[in-house]
């Protein structure tokens, strides 16, 4: 256990493709990432680094544990997830926004009836509406969160927002921004200090390339 | 209804042979360390008042203290925290006793961690406090202490040291409101630089308040060996900083004189969600458990709040952490099996030679099994290598597993 190798864990899909092409960047060996098969473990030779790949919470579950230095992870995640670790970078890619949308013409803030909105992000939503002071009921949604508005289950929808085409498409419109999104780098509060050098050296190589 | 009898709740577990002896000897070195160097113990109940918990000062997490009703129907809280009882303790009970007073403590704090976080409810601490004294002295001892404390645990260990004092000074400057100060703090503990960028940049901030913007970014890029201090002074300016920085440099230069230099780490952007917190906090890592083993600080407003007024420091092991790491570092050596085990159809006999191997220094163990095969399987199973037979004529024979 001791002396084992520095471990980062990456967020499958989209952000993993571009958590490589960042590693690549900065002067990295990325072959074994690019064909990984079916493997959850990979490496990065020359630098006596490994690769994790996992779902979104579970890279911070796996930081916040600290069986994993570092961590690439959407901020959707951090902000619905929450945990201990520490934020340093904006990777400056996966950008989108969190977005409260409405069916087109409505007035979400209308009248005084308590408001229904419907999420795959309940933390979020929640604090969303707190910090306005406004009493809202929460329903979480697996699926297309789209749905909810239309059939009259909710008056309204928190949701990631890209392009906003599928809002579009289904009649929906942005009512209000709710926050924004991009890949963070993250990394355990005692690995930082124990493995300082080693750390600090990536996230400079990191932070110029960003530049 | 759905019974739950045969599990325990979540964030708690059972402890078995091994990590019991690994706790126990964690406990034992540190409750040694701290009795030799003259702290005297406390034990405080597991059950206290809520309002011990709850002000401003001592504003504990409501959402992550376990509560139940006394038969008065008062709100009550499992412990989660030792500091706070002890400071009650000294303003109460021990009101009339000399300062400085030097305590120590081994119980188990509670709290509610968010569902499968996979973190501990039930936390078994082990700690001192020093109440009253002069302030950098008790800070030293304090300091000096628990690098020897987690030496002990673990030779591959780190000490760190903070200063609340100085994003409090620079908030007491800075006008903001609540939110703002509050969201500051977190951000700087959790080292969110992209947001603190975001909000401290140079657009965002007015040129009069640029300063303490610079201050807010740098603090938590603040981390490393003592070069870190002197980084500092370029973005720290005044007279109450430069006091500051110039006794967190003597500290840190004290220290060096009794702990290896590698050791001590300064992150002035260590900040503690604990309110009581006023000037060095410290936190000790060990290598293996992802968060820190040790944490601790100076609090100088917690007696005040209970009607002393004096200052104290002070800090405390994860004992169970600590014995976590070493099991998993080195845990045969916890693993303990008798030497001998004895059988005899006649009792007496069995424990009578029973207790004369325990007084030659074996650790001897009384089958209390029917039948000699039986204690040969039993003897098997759990690595015992030698059994005694004490015989009706008094005899004993040995034989070898």
């Amino acid at each position: 256990m001791e002396n084992r190798k520095l471990r980062i864990a990456l967020t499958k899909g989209r952000i993993e493709e571009k958590a490589v092409s960042l590693l690549e960047e900065i002067g990295y060996d990325v072959t074994d990432l690019r064909e990984k098969g079916r493997r959850l473990i990979l490496s990065i030779p020359d630098e006596d680094i490994e690769v994790v790949l996992a779902k979104a919470a579970d890279v911070i579950t796996y930081v916040e544990h600290g069986v994993c230095d570092l961590g690439v992870v959407g901020k959707d995640t951090i902000m619905e997830h929450g945990g201990k670790f520490f934020e340093i970078a904006d990777l400056n890619f996966g950008k989108c926004r969190f977005a409260l949308a409405v069916k087109k013409g409505t007035d979400f803030f209308a009248g005084y009836g308590v408001k229904t909105v419907a999420t795959k992000y309940p933390n979020v939503t929640r604090n969303f509406f707190e910090k306005k002071g406004i009493d809202v009921d929460i329903v979480k949604i697996e699926g297309s969160v789209e749905l909810a508005p239309l059939v009259g289950l909710a008056d309204g929808i928190v949701d990631i927002v890209e392009t906003g085409t599928t809002l579009k498409e289904n009649g929906l419109e942005v009512c209000e921004d709710v926050a924004y999104i991009s890949a963070r780098l993250i990394v355990n509060t005692v690995s930082l200090k124990l493995k300082q050098e080693r750390i600090q050296e990536i996230i400079d190589l990191i932070e110029e390339k960003l530049k | 209804m759905k019974r739950n009898d045969l599990l325990t709740p979540e964030g708690t577990r059972d402890l078995l042979f091994e990590e019991c002896a690994a706790k126990r000897e964690i406990s034992e070195r540190l409750t040694g360390l701290f009795e030799s160097s003259g702290y005297s113990e406390v034990i405080t109940p597991g059950l206290e008042f809520f309002d011990v918990f709850n002000g401003y000062v001592r504003d504990f997490p409501q959402e992550m203290m376990y509560k139940l009703v006394d038969g008065k129907n008062r709100l009550m809280v499992l412990r989660p925290d030792s500091t706070i009882p002890i400071a009650r303790l000294c303003a109460t009970r021990l009101r009339d006793e000399k300062l400085p007073l030097k305590l120590f403590y081994n119980q188990n704090i509670y709290m509610v961690n968010p569902k499968d976080s996979g973190r501990d409810d039930e936390i078994s601490q082990c700690g001192i406090e020093i109440l009253g004294g002069k302030s950098d002295a008790a800070d030293f001892e304090a300091l000096v202490l628990a690098a020897k404390a987690l030496e002990m645990c673990d030779e591959d260990y780190r000490i760190e040291i903070g200063d609340m004092g100085i994003f409090a000074e620079l908030m007491a400057e800075y006008e903001c409101s609540v939110e703002l100060a509050v969201n500051t703090r977190s951000w700087i503990e959790t080292k969110n630089l992209p947001k603190l960028d975001e909000v401290y940049s140079s657009e965002n901030i007015p040129e009069t308040d640029k300063c303490f913007a610079e201050a807010f970014r740098a603090l938590p890029r603040l981390f490393g060996g003592v070069e870190v201090l002197e980084k500092a002074k370029e973005v720290l300016h005044g007279e109450f900083f430069d006091k500051k920085l110039e006794s967190l440099e003597q500290l840190y230069e004290d220290l060096s004189k009794v702990i290896p230099k590698e050791k001590i780490r300064v992150d002035l952007g260590l900040l503690s969600r604990k309110n009581y917190y006023t000037g060095i906090i410290f936190r000790g890592y060990v290598e293996g458990y992802g968060q820190p083993a040790l944490s601790g600080g100076r609090y100088d407003r917690l007696l005040g709040d209970f009607g002393r007024d004096a200052g104290a420091v002070g800090f405390a092991v994860n004992v169970e952490a600590v014995a976590r790491v070493l099991l998993q570092k080195s845990g045969e050596r916890y693993k303990k099996h008798p030497n001998v085990i004895v059988w005899s159809e006649e009792p007496v006999l069995a424990l009578k030679h029973c207790t004369e191997l325990i007084s030659a220094g074996y650790c001897a163990v009384n089958s209390v099994l029917g039948t000699i095969e039986e204690t040969r399987e039993y003897a098997k199973a759990h690595g015992i290598k030698r059994i005694d037979t004490a015989e009706i004529d008094g005899k004993i024979k040995s034989e070898e597993v």
